[in-house]
């Protein structure tokens, strides 16, 4: 009995090696395990063995009844392990066919070079304030230190709705509009759409502004190059050099034009820069005290400085688009690059 | 304003390159359009003299002239130019000589004759665009020497931009002066001798200001018995060099001391005005007056003009008149200087459109105190230059004379504004070298060559300007920043771009004004309160005529321009400004829009995820998501009748029974109107409806702790019955315990009858209160589909 146990285990082992699928497994476990399989014919055998060979016979056959459960289960296992990487591998796919990638629209890059610039200035503790764009003379004019026949209006080639409204002709006239309305001290930038009658490659008949406003006890002129300094060197780059200029504007004095080291050759001189090695990005200057009388405010006891920058000019240096009238033609393969 | 190098060192000195120059002076304030070297490439061109002219054997139009060229050998040229004529002085390019333009001359044949050389015009040699003829040389030049030396051309001309506040360096002497700060240099004024003869000028004119207010001085001389004839070779070419084209001699001179004192002059042949005497006054109405340019102006009582005993004679400060101008027959000369009213002659120039030298210097201000000095100066070059008598004595009317500017300047107040620490003098240093003067107790003294300086601040200016920006120091804002105020609005428009973004909706920018048959395109009736747009004054074109009061137009010519570069798949929103007129108030209202537009189709067209053509329910999502995002529910989808979308297929969001949104489907004819071959969806919003009705914050609803129990429910009802009424009876039906409900399926067809739809709806159905059975789902469940059956006569789909 005890070599038939034996028999079983060797010819069992023996068997399942052959073994290739689960379902002959299954059938293969019958034939050893099951009710009239070979090792329970064994085991009804056991009750003809004599009382001293019954615990021998019977440890054998647990031993042999292990060996082979054993050796079934890690046969399962492998033939189970071997079907999963089977179906893993008709599951595969080909990766280099597209992905399935979610549609997204993308901000105008005028919308970025505001949202970046807002967020740099607010970092500053400037609030965004607003004014309207139907705007009257007073306000784009007169009350910025511009009376009528002042010749600096030359420079603004006026879209006008009647004689005293217009389109306003940059973002400075909401100095006024916020200072008639709260007292000093005041942190402003003021980001919107502003006209000229004027078109070309680097002119469009509407474009857009960020006006910023500082006034305070005692602003100088020292600070204004601070604030300017740490834009240009979050807007442009570490290292970004800035220039002061003397310039004139009718609104601000000192009055200032910032240009950068140049965003294509850092200052070697090429195209963009017409081969100077500078940018011109903005202007600025401080708070003309005749402006100040205008709201009310005593020149004496305030002082403040003001600057203003063409936001498309900035996102045409960033971005390199060469004509400023791309912006706003609204052709999905421009709107798609950025 | 261009400024010759050589003609600057007539009054300072100043050893320095012209890039450095330009350098200097753009720190100062004056910006550099360009530099430009004279002379360049010109190496072998030489001063000629045409000696002969005779036909062309062969071609009618061309010339062969004999030309002394110096070298005792003359030269033969061909030539074309009409102004070829016996005795002219004009340039040679030499056999070898490369021209400016990239010719290069050699000896050839021209139509069969040899041409030894080029006579050349002042194009061919890069001095101007001039083209028409040879270039005029004086006559007193050397013949065969090189022209750069001959003629000066060994010079550089700076083209600056003189900033509106600084009349002074519209002259070469201002921008001397401007140099000898920047130097240290001294600058050096013309000297003036004058020799007069004995008739006093009291005797010849008289001068009368019957509008003292728009002219405050008036200044005359007479000079007799000039001879007209060409500038020498010196004043013709300091002219052209600063771009100045040259007439004749007097008129050359008042020109020549327009650019050097920056005083405009103006030369009347004494002769030709009646009674020989000037009155200064205000045109008469119905007055004209023909100007040297031969156009006859209309004159108005605001213009000031300078009259003789009747007519006008010319328009003051902005142009002499045709009829008294100096002509080749003029003896006898009236000399004007004078000081204007600024406003009054920007108002003249522009009313006529007439932009001039002497009207761009005038309306920026000009120096009254520099009247005399520059009618002297003129005076001795007319008497050096032209000849003729200087009539003693000088006629200056001076009715506006006023009291020079002081100004107490606070040296203290200087380095508080710029935030430096400048000592006093070096304050004192700046201004006394700009002209100013400066007493121990800094009381200044404006010179009246300055009129843009009038308070402290533009002292500040002036010694910042020559300080440096560069030397103030770079330091932060000081003090307190003001407190924050919150921006809901802002933040609303940022969460709704977010959103559109992530609809896979491109941000488009249009301009905010477009041509007034964008209405009759997405057909507006006549009377549609959206045509009242605000019409602009002086558009560049018609297209960009009127305000916008709709986006809609815009975005479907968005699609139409990408349609037209064959990209028929668009995406865009815009949010911008509309601009609606308003009963009573000046201004109009400028409320806040957001549209979008989806023409042609979705997807990324790619394996997994093909193109399909948009719908009304992808608008009608893009819209609802939308509402979504800002937390609102509580809004009916209703029918609008808006024009510009296809009557079938547009809706409009209600809340609060006040239209927030109106979307739908283009009208076929508007896709007709843009050209458009697909079907395009479009929505405009009320954005400043949305900031009105979005709650700020969201409230936290507790999360479901029972189960939820789902149910299908399929049913047949009149294919006419709206969707929205079985939604709305389930909803009713089953109050509080149906939690969430959608329709999934919409089908007519086989298996359901003719004039009838299936719909099917699942219904999730959960208690805040208890775990939900069977029986009590079922009975809600039979109650409902029992109302539907009541009320819509809807069956369940078997």
């Amino acid at each position: 009995m005890q070599e038939e146990l034996k028999r079983i285990e060797a010819e069992g082992l023996t068997e399942l090696k052959a073994v290739d699928d689960l379902r002959e497994l299954e059938s293969l476990r019958i034939k050893y395990f099951g009710r009239r399989g070979s090792l329970s014919a064994v085991m009804r055998g056991m009750g003809k063995l004599s009382k001293a060979e019954r615990p021998i016979v019977g440890k054998l056959a647990n031993e042999v009844r292990a060996n082979l459960t054993e050796a079934f289960d890690q046969a399962e296992e492998a033939l189970n392990q071997r079907a999963r990487e089977q179906q893993l591998e008709a599951e595969s796919v080909d990766i280099t066919l597209p992905g399935r990638l979610p549609q997204f629209g993308k901000k105008h890059p005028v919308t970025q070079t505001f949202d970046r610039i807002q967020e740099i200035f607010r970092g500053m503790g400037f609030q965004v304030a607003e004014g309207p764009e139907v705007e009257h003379e007073y306000y784009n004019f007169d009350a910025l230190n511009t009376p009528a026949e002042h010749p600096a209006r030359d420079a603004h080639d006026t879209f006008y709705i009647t004689d005293s409204l217009l389109l306003r002709t940059h973002t400075s006239p909401v100095q006024i509009r916020y200072m008639e309305q709260q007292p000093p001290p005041i942190r402003i930038i003021v980001p919107g759409r502003v006209y000229r009658c004027d078109s070309d490659a680097s002119h469009t008949p509407m474009f857009h502004q960020v006006e910023g406003l500082l006034v305070a006890e005692q602003v100088t002129f020292s600070e204004l190059k601070g604030v300017l300094y740490a834009f240009v060197q979050q807007m442009f780059g570490e290292g970004t050099r800035t220039r002061f200029r003397p310039h004139f504007f009718p609104f601000t004095e000192p009055s200032a034009e910032v240009d950068i080291s140049c965003t294509t050759c850092h200052g070697e001189g090429c195209r963009l820069c017409s081969g100077t090695g500078w940018l011109e990005i903005l202007g600025a200057g401080s708070v003309h005290p005749n402006v100040f009388r205008y709201v009310n405010y005593d020149p004496e006891q305030v002082t403040g400085f003001a600057f203003g920058m063409g936001v498309d000019r900035i996102a045409t240096l960033k971005y390199g688009i060469p004509d400023l009238r791309l912006m706003f033609d609204n052709d999905m393969r421009f709107a798609r690059q950025f | 304003m261009n400024v010759s190098i050589k003609w600057l060192k007539e009054y300072v000195d100043f050893d320095l390159s012209p890039e450095t120059l330009a350098e200097r002076l753009l720190m100062l304030g004056m910006e550099i359009e360009s530099i430009k070297q004279l002379g360049e490439g010109l190496d072998q061109v030489i001063v000629g003299k045409i000696k002969a002219v005779e036909k062309h054997p062969k071609a009618d139009r061309l010339v062969l002239c004999t030309v002394d060229v110096g070298s005792g050998t003359d030269a033969q040229i061909v030539c074309g130019a009409p102004n070829a004529r016996e005795g002219l002085v004009a340039p040679v390019a030499v056999v070898g000589a490369q021209l400016p333009n990239g010719l290069t001359i050699k000896r050839a044949k021209i139509r069969g004759v040899e041409s030894q050389g080029m006579l050349c015009s002042e194009q061919e040699l890069a001095i101007s665009d001039e083209a028409s003829g040879l270039m005029a040389l004086p006559d007193d030049l050397q013949i065969g020497a090189p022209l750069v030396e001959a003629f000066g051309l060994d010079d550089v001309v700076l083209a600056l931009e003189i900033t509106p506040n600084r009349p002074d360096c519209l002259s070469m002497i201002g921008v001397a002066r401007e140099i000898s700060v920047a130097t240290g240099n001294p600058l050096r004024l013309p000297e003036v001798n004058l020799q007069s003869g004995t008739t006093d000028i009291h005797e010849l004119t008289s001068v009368t200001i019957d509008a003292a207010d728009l002219c405050p001085r008036y200044a005359a001389r007479i000079i007799r018995g000039v001879k007209i004839a060409p500038s020498p070779a010196w004043l013709q070419r300091q002219l052209e060099a600063v771009g100045v084209g040259t007439i004749n001699n007097i008129v050359d001179i008042t020109n020549y001391v327009l650019m050097e004192y920056g005083h405009p002059l103006h030369a009347f042949d004494y002769h030709r005005l009646t009674e020989n005497r000037i009155v200064v006054r205000r045109a008469k109405p119905d007055e004209t007056l023909k100007t040297i340019d031969e156009e006859k102006r209309e004159l108005t009582p605001d213009m000031l003009i300078i009259a003789d005993a009747e007519n006008p004679v010319a328009l003051a400060g902005v142009m002499g008149g045709f009829d008294s101008e100096i002509t080749d027959r003029t003896a006898d000369v009236l000399l004007e200087s004078a000081y204007f009213y600024p406003p009054s002659i920007r108002k003249t120039s522009k009313a006529l459109g007439m932009h001039t030298e002497a009207s761009h210097r005038f309306e920026r201000g000009a120096d009254p105190e520099g009247v005399i000095p520059a009618l002297n100066r003129a005076t001795q070059l007319i008497a050096d230059i032209a000849g003729g008598e200087v009539c003693s004595g000088i006629i200056d009317v001076y009715p506006g004379k006023r009291e020079a500017i002081n100004i107490q300047l606070r040296p203290e107040r200087v380095n508080f504004i710029l935030g430096t620490d400048i000592v006093r003098d070096d304050m004192r240093d700046i201004l006394t070298r700009l002209g100013f003067s400066v007493s121990d107790t800094f009381e200044v003294t404006v010179p009246t060559f300055r009129p843009d300086v009038t308070q402290e601040i533009d002292l500040v200016e002036e010694i910042a300007r020559v300080y440096g920006f560069d030397n103030i120091p770079t330091t932060l804002p000081r003090g307190d920043i003001p407190i924050p105020k919150p921006d809901p609005k802002e933040n609303l428009r940022e969460g709704v771009k977010t959103y559109l973004l992530q609809c896979g909706m491109m941000e488009a920018m249009n301009y905010a004004f477009y041509h007034p048959a964008a209405f009759d395109r997405i057909r507006l009736a006549p009377a549609d309160p959206l045509r009242q747009a605000i019409p602009i004054m002086n558009p560049l074109s018609e297209d960009q005529s009127i305000m916008r009061t709709t986006l809609l137009p815009s975005l479907l010519a968005n699609a139409q321009r990408n349609r037209n570069h064959q990209i028929n798949d668009v995406q865009f929103f815009e949010f911008s400004k509309v601009f609606l007129r308003t009963e009573g108030d000046e201004y109009p209202n400028e409320p806040e829009r957001v549209a979008g537009i989806i023409a042609g189709r979705l997807g990324a067209g790619v394996y997994g995820d093909p193109l399909r053509p948009g719908d009304f329910f992808d608008i009608k999502g893009i819209v609802e998501g939308l509402l979504n995002r800002c937390g609102l529910s509580d809004y009916t989808v209703a029918h609008t009748d808006h024009p510009a979308f296809h009557p079938g297929r547009r809706a409009e969001i209600r809340i609060e029974d006040s239209t927030l949104c109106v979307f739908g489907e283009a009208h076929p004819e508007v896709l007709e109107n843009y050209d458009l071959p697909h079907k395009a969806y479009l929505f405009e919003l009320d954005f400043e409806r949305l900031v009105a009705v979005v709650e700020p914050t969201k409230q936290f609803e507790p999360i479901p702790i029972y189960p939820s129990v789902n149910r299908d429910l399929a049913i047949v009802l009149d294919v006419d019955t709206p969707a929205s009424r079985p939604a709305e009876i389930i909803k009713s039906a089953g109050g509080k315990l149906v939690s969430s409900l959608h329709i999934f399926d919409v089908y007519t067809g086989e298996q359901v009858p003719e004039g009838k739809k299936s719909l099917a709806f699942a219904i999730e159905y959960r208690s805040a209160a208890e775990t939900l059975t069977d029986e009590i789902v079922d009975r809600v469940h039979d109650g409902i589909l029992d109302r539907l059956e009541q009320q819509l006569g809807a069956t369940l789909r078997s």
